[in-house]
């Protein structure tokens, strides 16, 4: 991302950086008092007027740049903008907080107003049912018989996929599905 | 005449790789991407097609991965 | 704390210099209107106190045996002698309406109109545009699954566009309904929503001999009605004005009590509206209607530069709204039946311990599980906002189509759970620490076009301002020492049924208006 250059603000220069000139807008923001959730939440809502990155640049701290999708902005409109978004995410890092809090109460009157409101199933629900959906996901296994657990595989029969929370590798991946820049870039990540 | 390319770091505390993966599949028609990693960072060079569109492109890019992040509940490396 | 009621000239509360006692209390919100302190606890008791009053609960010094401390005891503020039983029981009546589904299912007949409303295009189409009336088959699909819901109570509500444009489906609506009802049995029951410049005698026979309750709307005096709501001709208040006394006069040949039976107008207030508080309430009184609904104008369906020209600032709209009822309480006091619906509806939760169960102000609000808007391509909405907003390009809202979705598809759909979530206000910054929390509502598809979320955020919110704004309006009046304010206030919440509106299960249909089966 560009560098950034503090101007003339309002807002605390530590926190808050303008550069009119890239129309971006950054803002520090302090891990320990706002959770990711929290700035995840705030920045979600902004992501249709904006383009939001966010940077972890030293622990305990996250860092936040707004850049506008409409034409480039007055650098008036940069700091209501970064305005608004501190102000969103005190919002969202109070409901985080809110909803932990008060999580029993919340999911009492929810799962009551949803059971409430659909009732008991009817024989055509039920009919209806398609058992062939992720209720039956089945990670461990439970579900399967013992020869498709544990039998002998056949040789063409790929290695199991890593289901940690990372890029797939391009070997992965089906070929018809890679873009031919993908798979240069996340070969050479393996 | 393509455009010059631009590094970005998708934090893995803040971004998941899954993500990342799913936007670069998704743009890669509108620009080439190498992928590469270290301990902190997914690290994306993006070289758009066309010059014009840097901007937009980029910060769609980053956006579609930020979003696809949040739709997922987020990573669980932190 | 809050910040102070605009009207409040009262000292602020010197928190700072009280010396707390967190252990006398049970929990409780507290906001100070004028000179008193609103206290409320989580099941919506409440009390005003007095400044000393209040120090003397918050830093838990209150006598025992003192008259404070039997008024605290009552109404379950001490945390020593705090009834669970009670509070369940309490919380339990004001979150009835938990149990059962969807009753209100608004039906959009067409998106057509004859009139041209400055606050409304994205709800309407010109009268040339057919293809949006609804089909027939569409609309008994419409009624297959609003007679799907869980709850026993269904209001089915024509809306448009203009209902009256696409008569024939709003009669095979109500003919389709009864009919499939023969077995279902709920209690059903039909309302339309139409500005009446379309009505003509045989129409209006057919609505009346099928108990269909008619609501308009007057935006006030006749000037501004027809500068808002425009026809070609010039005269929608005239037309207007006709058919609400040609209806009444019907009632009352009928044998109804016209006090009871009468059609119910709807107004929405503009800019243009705000000076003209006196002659609004004057116009509602003239026309016979007992009831005002002085509504803001909300942020859907129309474009950004109309909103500069209607748009005001909710400050504006409390002053609106102070004086507009200081004048409706002054004309009850001089006889005049009128009440003002906002008022209510909150007086109602406050003073009844109950909740009237309307949509939008409650908590969670009524979105998906207590109410489905159909629109005439066969789209499902959680609420009609969010098919305005579906017509604006938005389509957050919808929940699916009567082609392709069953009943619990619809209500158990995951943005029914995401907007039952995020209108609970035990889970809203501000709202759980707001004293009127227990009698309040926000609203997610309003919070999502003006702020850009379903959860809203609550301190620079609009429907918020006009919420707090209202209720500290009551406040002040209830903790005042005007008794004739608060048995006027009391009179407001009284509930009288209107039995008539109820379809009688078995009844057979109307021949003389040839209401059969098409």
């Amino acid at each position: 991302m560009s560098d950034t250059t503090p101007e003339s603000t309002e807002l605390p220069a530590e926190l808050v950086a303008v550069d009119t000139n890239a129309a971006t807008v950054t803002l520090a923001v302090d891990a320990t008092i706002y959770p990711l959730q929290a700035l995840y939440g705030a920045s979600y809502i902004f992501i249709d007027r904006c383009f939001v990155f966010i940077d972890r640049p030293e622990e305990g701290r996250f860092r936040v740049v707004l850049s506008p999708k409409d034409a480039k902005p007055e650098p008036e409109a940069l700091r209501a903008l970064v305005g608004e978004f501190a102000n969103e995410l005190l919002s969202c890092a109070w409901r985080h907080q809110i909803t932990q809090d008060n999580r029993v109460a919340i999911e009492t009157v929810t799962m009551q107003a949803i059971a409430g409101a659909m009732g008991e199933p009817s024989l055509d629900d039920l009919a209806a049912f398609d058992f062939s959906d992720e209720a039956f996901d089945d990670p461990l296994g439970i579900a399967q018989s013992w020869e498709e657990k544990h039998g002998k595989k056949t040789p063409s029969e790929p290695p199991p996929a890593d289901a940690g929370d990372e890029p797939r590798a391009a070997a992965e991946q089906p070929a018809a599905e890679q873009p031919a820049a993908v798979s240069d870039g996340a070969g050479a990540a393996q | 005449m393509s455009a010059s390319s631009t590094e970005i770091r998708f934090a893995r505390e803040v971004y998941s790789g899954e993500a990342v993966d799913e936007a670069v599949k998704t743009f890669a028609n509108f620009a080439s991407f190498e992928l590469t990693e270290d301990e902190a960072a997914w690290i994306v060079r993006v070289t758009p097609n066309s010059p014009d569109v840097a901007r937009r492109l980029i910060g769609e890019f980053g956006n579609y991965a930020l979003g696809l992040t949040i739709q997922r509940g987020g990573t669980t490396t932190v | 704390m809050n910040a102070p009621t605009p009207s409040a000239s009262a000292r602020r509360l010197p928190l700072a210099s009280y010396k707390l006692n967190n252990t006398f209390q049970a929990f409780f919100r507290f906001r100070q209107v004028g000179d008193k302190v609103i206290i409320s606890n989580y099941e919506g008791e409440w009390l005003a106190l007095t400044q000393d009053e209040f120090r003397q609960f918050a830093e838990g010094a209150v006598p025992e045996g003192s008259p404070l401390h039997a008024r605290l005891d009552e109404k379950n503020f001490i945390r020593a002698s705090y009834n669970v039983q009670q509070a369940v029981a309490r919380v339990q009546a004001r979150k009835h309406f938990l149990y059962s589904g969807p009753l209100l299912h608004v039906m959009v007949v067409t998106l057509r109109c004859n009139e041209t409303c400055i606050y409304c295009h994205a709800s309407r189409a010109n009268m040339d545009a057919v293809h949006t009336d609804m089909s027939k088959e569409t609309a008994e699909k419409s009624v297959d699954l609003a007679l799907s819901s869980t709850s026993p109570f269904i209001t089915i509500e024509f809306q448009g566009g203009e209902p009256l444009v696409n008569f024939p489906i709003v009669k095979h609506i109500i003919e389709y309904a009864r009919e499939r009802n023969k077995t279902i049995g709920k209690q059903l029951e039909f309302t339309m929503v139409s500005n009446l410049a379309l009505m003509d005698e045989e129409k209006m026979a057919y609505l009346l001999e099928n108990k269909v309750q008619i609501c308009t709307s007057i935006d006030g005096p006749e000037k501004l009605h027809n500068a808002q709501r425009r026809l070609p001709t010039r005269d929608a208040y005239q037309r207007a004005v006709h058919w609400i006394k040609r209806i009444n006069e019907r009632y009352g040949e009928m044998g109804l009590d016209t006090t009871l039976y009468h059609v119910e107008a709807l107004m929405t207030t503009t800019k243009e509206t705000l000076p003209l508080w006196k002659e609004v309430v004057d116009t509602y009184v003239g026309l016979g209607c007992k009831a005002l609904f002085l509504r803001p104008v909300d942020p859907f369906g129309f474009a950004d530069r109309t909103r500069l020209r209607i748009e005001y600032p909710r400050s504006a709209y409390l002053e609106f709204y102070r004086n507009a009822v200081d004048y409706i309480i002054e004309l009850n006091k001089q006889g005049v039946q009128i009440l003002e619906r906002f008022a209510s509806i909150f007086l109602t939760k406050i003073l009844r311990a109950t909740d009237p169960n309307f949509l939008d102000v409650r908590s969670p609000a009524g979105s998906g599980i207590g109410q489905l808007a159909y629109s005439y391509d066969g789209n499902i909405f959680t609420c009609d906002e969010g098919r305005m907003l579906y017509a604006m390009g938005e389509d957050t809202f919808n929940l699916g189509h009567v082609d392709t979705h069953g009943y619990r598809d619809l209500v158990g759909h995951e943005t029914v759970r995401a907007m039952t979530i995020a209108s609970n206000l035990e889970g809203q910054p501000d709202c759980v620490n707001c004293a009127y929390n227990p009698y309040c509502g926000t609203i997610s598809a309003t919070n999502h076009k003006s702020q850009g979320s379903i959860f809203g955020r609550m301190r620079d919110n609009n429907v918020c301002a006009v919420h707090k704004g209202i209720q500290d309006y009551l406040f002040e009046k209830l903790a005042g020492d005007d008794e004739e304010v608060v048995k006027i206030f009391e009179r407001w919440t009284t509930v009288r049924p209107r039995d008539h509106f109820i379809q009688e299960q078995d009844a057979p249909l109307d021949e003389e208006s040839g209401a059969a089966p098409e």
